[in-house]
């Protein structure tokens, strides 16, 4: 992690430049209510509310920044480095308390080590500065296997808590189930799980109702200017007619790894479910992987007919091959047929942006550039931060996504859980 | 509010019950529109505006590049502009392309509020181009026309245009006439938008004001005009709204019966500086108090609109201001205080009187401090008077709106050192954005000591620090076609309609006695009077 380990207090009384952390302090405790105690330390402390940088006093320190508990549950401690670097650095966007938890030594005796830090950020010349928390956990031993019992008495009452896996959930287990307790909304990143990683993405469909809690999955987030390149297609009057005469939806995928089951699915996935949410769309034939691969194809695609009305919808997830990261989306392909007009949608990704190119009956429309970097971790972080409210639109293409997937129960519970 | 929504329900205008009946009949079909596009469902947060050509008349003057340059290099660094956006610089200077962007380039560096990396800066200026020619020049509209067309043909087809008017309001007719002789604000169905923007002042009166609406209403219907005023589209006061209408327990108290009376101050410190000559024609009540008080004011007073878009919104705050009873000539002397600041000391320097600033007449009568008192008649606010007071070369910067509530009806703690201090709501529009609500507590001991504590919310410990310029915020809603923060005609006229009588009457008077207070404090003696009068006292901040 980043920061000095030997300091017992206040590391720094230093002026800051206004947008550029400063680690104002850091401490180490051996217990839960060590922590705590460590925790009110620093706020209690008048050296680090006053410091004299010409000689008078000045109050700079105002206050602990008022917006959520984040908890890191990070597994390794190597992971648990990389996200308190990227919490850190969420200058001016922190979350109040971040506890970040690794687990170490399963075997041995139970310990736990805290290292308690405050950054601080003058998000002005002329305002105050405000701080946030960063304490970084490790449970050894049996400690390690109650996370939630750790993080509970550590948590800012009355602050929303969000619930960060920046690895792969285990959502069935127990230890999850006291976590998603706490939580108010989990984040996470399903593009990054294991095999296809629809599996997964079914049980998470299930949270909502069951822990009454918000998804975030930074996989759905990062798809937005592909919505919006192919929303923008619609906004002419012209042409959102043919949206209700939607036909075909293909998405093309990265793929290095021919065996289906092997490269994650779940951001191809999400592209058909939003669209199918938000057309209303059923489904008549939940997504399943082909025999074999068809013409051009890295290796056996997935298939799902969707319908709206007496109207199908056909949809495959189509794996080619390509040096995008693996599960990555290349191309989103729409169909839509009307009386005898046909408007075919072409998005494609570019490494900075999307581009949309569109014919109506073979005539090509002016294409449309979407401007659009990839987002990082720490984009994602700070925007869910950011955004804490009810995504329904996002809620809904999780429930469809597990609806495609053949959890019919997925659409009803969600529709309790909201 | 989120801008985004109310750009979302402002293009939902609703169908006539017969375009409803013809097309349930399917006599008829219900026009389209691009909000009813069920792809567009939660994407309004980041929404991209149209492809379009902007035309920024006055490019080369200090306004395009101190604040609308900046702000559009924002839009483009994070990804707001649509791809193939392109700005045409219209100037009468000699520049060609290069060389304005190199000017512009210059001026992003020393205005921007984040940093622009250079690849990034590259592509925004690559995106400028000049288009040499004086305001009434035929010749130069006629060529720009060609230069907008090639531009639609190159991408979209489709010509849709924004024109920005960053230059002195005795240009405005000239250059709307011209955009008009030359057809560019032709809104023909499937050829694209056309939108105007115009910088305040509108006007320097009631009646030029009136001219000017009609000026430019004879080119742009009212639904194409944008006018800007900047303060409209800062974070707090938009979180004004939000305070009032997305909370519940304020509304109820916010009127007559709670509130004693609100203080609104707009406080500078800073003086005219090389603004003199301009400022000699303008004044403070020009300035600031015809436009960003009374907006401010109109804010406070509202009734919660029927719906969050443009309209509603602009409905509200007009009857507000039509519910202001302007001064009568006789009172003016009475509710409303001028002065102008003399040599002093601000924050530690000399600094001198207004009459010794560069290109301000020695003998000037300009009023650089302005304070009144203003009811607003209606049934919320009947009697409760709010005080407004701006002026340069107050203290220090501070705006803010401060609510004042009524003392408690009964007073039960006879035995405390100090009767209950009444409740005060502050809202800080600048510096330091934030709400703070002040309320009285019980001194720890064994007396019954009571003391105001106050419960303070920065917008920094709770949000991201990189809040948008306003000016971000505005051109992007005159892209996106939400006007809802932006000034409507009547609303101009009708805040004239406010200031008109305060002018007229110190027009005939004798002349003040100026300078009447030092630069450093709050303004002239009388402006305490006037608060004292019915014993209160401006907020000391």
């Amino acid at each position: 992690m980043a920061g000095p380990r030997s300091h017992h207090g206040i590391v720094s009384t230093e002026p800051a430049a206004p947008g550029e952390p400063v680690l104002r302090w850091a401490s180490r405790a051996r217990s839960v209510p060590e922590v705590g105690r460590e925790l009110d330390r620093i706020w209690s402390t008048v050296s680090l509310a006053a410091v004299a940088p010409d000689g008078g006093v000045e109050r700079r320190i105002a206050a602990r920044s008022s917006v959520m508990n984040l908890v890191v549950i990070a597994g390794r401690s190597e992971v648990g480095e990389r996200a308190a670097s990227i919490v850190e650095g969420l200058t001016g966007r922190h979350p109040s308390r971040a506890l970040v938890v690794s687990q170490a030594d399963p075997d041995g005796p139970a310990w736990l080590d805290a290292q308690i830090h405050a950054h601080c950020v003058l998000p002005a010349h002329d305002a105050p500065e405000t701080c946030s928390e960063l304490v970084y956990l490790t449970a050894g031993g049996e400690t390690g296997q109650h996370l939630a019992g750790i993080v509970a008495p550590l948590l800012i009452h009355d602050l929303p808590v969000a619930v960060w896996w920046p690895v792969e959930p285990h959502f069935e287990s127990q230890q999850s189930h006291d976590l998603l307790a706490l939580a108010d909304r989990v984040l996470v990143d399903g593009s990054r799980w294991s095999g296809d990683g629809l599996r997964q993405l079914a049980h998470m469909a299930t949270l909502p109702e069951r822990f009454r809690v918000e998804i975030t999955d930074f996989a759905l987030v990062r798809q937005a200017r592909w919505r919006e390149a192919i929303a923008s297609t619609f906004d002419r009057p012209n042409l959102l007619p043919h949206l209700r005469g939607l036909r075909e939806v293909h998405v093309r995928y990265a793929a290095r790894s021919v065996t289906p089951g092997r490269t994650n699915i779940v951001k191809p996935l999400y592209h058909v479910a939003w669209l199918a949410a938000r057309c209303g769309l059923s489904v008549e034939r939940p997504l399943r992987a082909t025999d074999e691969a068809g013409d051009g194809e890295a290796g056996a695609s997935h298939r799902a007919v969707l319908r709206a009305g007496r109207r199908l919808v056909r949809v495959s997830l189509v794996p080619t091959e390509a040096d995008a990261p693996s599960g990555t989306t290349l191309a989103v392909d729409l169909r839509c047929e009307r009386r005898r007009s046909v408007l075919e949608i072409d998005v494609t990704a570019m490494a900075e942006g999307v581009v949309v190119r569109a014919t109506v009956d073979g005539e090509p429309m002016p294409e449309r550039r979407f401007h659009a970097p990839r987002k990082r971790e720490p984009d994602l972080l700070a925007q869910a931060i950011d955004e804490a409210g009810h995504d329904h639109v996002g809620a809904e293409a999780l429930a469809q996504a597990a609806m495609i997937l053949g959890e019919p129960r997925a659409l009803a519970a969600h529709r309790r859980a909201h | 509010m989120t801008r985004t929504r109310a750009a979302a329900t402002s293009t939902q205008k609703a169908a006539s019950i017969r375009e409803e009946r013809l097309a349930r009949d399917g006599r008829r079909r219900r026009p389209r529109r691009a909000s009813d596009n069920p792809l567009r469902e939660g994407l309004r947060l980041e929404r991209v505006p149209d492809p379009h050509t902007m035309v920024l008349f006055g490019a080369t003057g200090d306004l395009s590049h101190r604040k609308v340059f900046p702000a559009l290099a924002q839009l483009w660094r994070t990804n707001l502009l649509p791809a193939e956006w392109h700005l045409v610089a219209v100037g009468r200077r000699p520049y060609d392309d290069e060389s304005f962007r190199a000017e512009v380039g210059t001026a992003l560096d020393r205005n921007s509020r984040v940093a622009l990396e250079p690849e990034v800066a590259r592509q925004f200026l690559e995106r400028i181009s000049y288009h040499r020619g004086d305001f009434d020049e035929v010749a130069a509209y006629d060529s720009l026309v060609e230069r907008i067309a090639a531009h639609g043909r190159e991408h979209d087809g489709v010509a849709n245009v924004l024109f920005y008017l960053a230059t002195p309001p005795s240009a405005f007719p000239t250059i709307v006439g011209q955009i008009g002789r030359c057809g560019l604000d032709h809104e023909m169905r499937g050829a694209g938008w056309r939108r105007v923007v115009i910088e305040k002042p509108f006007g320097r009166d009631l009646e030029s004001a009136g001219r000017l609406n009609r000026e430019v209403g004879r080119v742009f219907r009212e639904a194409q005009v944008y006018r800007i005023d900047h303060y409209l589209g800062k974070e707090t006061v938009r979180n004004l709204l939000v305070f009032r209408f997305g909370n519940g327990i304020f509304e109820p108290i916010w009127s007559r019966q709670y509130v004693d009376h609100v203080q609104i101050t707009v406080a500078e410190s800073l003086g005219v500086g090389e603004r003199g000559a301009f400022y000699e024609e303008t004044g403070a009540v020009r300035d600031v108090l015809q436009n960003h008080m009374l907006q401010l004011l109109s804010l406070v007073a509202m009734e919660p609109p029927a719906a969050f878009a443009a309209d509603p919104l602009r409905d509200e705050k007009v009857k507000v201001l039509r519910s202001i009873a302007p001064p009568p000539r006789g009172r003016v002397t009475r509710d409303v205080v001028r002065g102008q600041y003399g040599p002093g000391w601000v924050e530690g320097v000399a600094v001198p009187g207004y009459r010794g600033e560069p290109e301000v007449d020695p003998g000037s009568e300009t009023e650089t401090y302005v304070a009144g008192r203003f009811e607003v008649d209606n049934w919320r606010w009947s009697g409760v008077p709010f005080y407004l007071r701006h002026g340069k070369r107050l203290p220090k910067r501070a705006t803010e709106i401060a609510i004042q509530f009524r003392e408690v009806p009964h007073k039960l703690f006879a035995e405390a050192d100090m009767d209950p201090q009444p409740n005060l709501l502050a809202i800080r529009i600048q510096p330091d954005e934030g709400i703070m609500l002040r309320f009285g507590s019980k001194v720890p001991g064994l007396g019954l000591d009571i003391r105001p504590v106050t419960m303070d919310f920065t917008y920094g410990s709770s949000f991201a620090a990189d809040a948008p310029d306003a000016y971000e915020t505005l051109l992007l809603d005159a892209m996106l076609g939400d006007a809802s923060l932006f000034t409507r005609a009547d609303e101009v006229e009708a805040a004239w309609s406010i200031v008109a009588p305060i002018l007229g009457t110190w027009l005939d008077a004798p002349p003040p006695a100026f300078p009447n207070y030092e630069a450093g404090g709050w303004g002239p003696a009388t402006a305490d009077a006037l608060l004292s009068r019915d014993d209160r006292r401006w907020r000391r901040l």
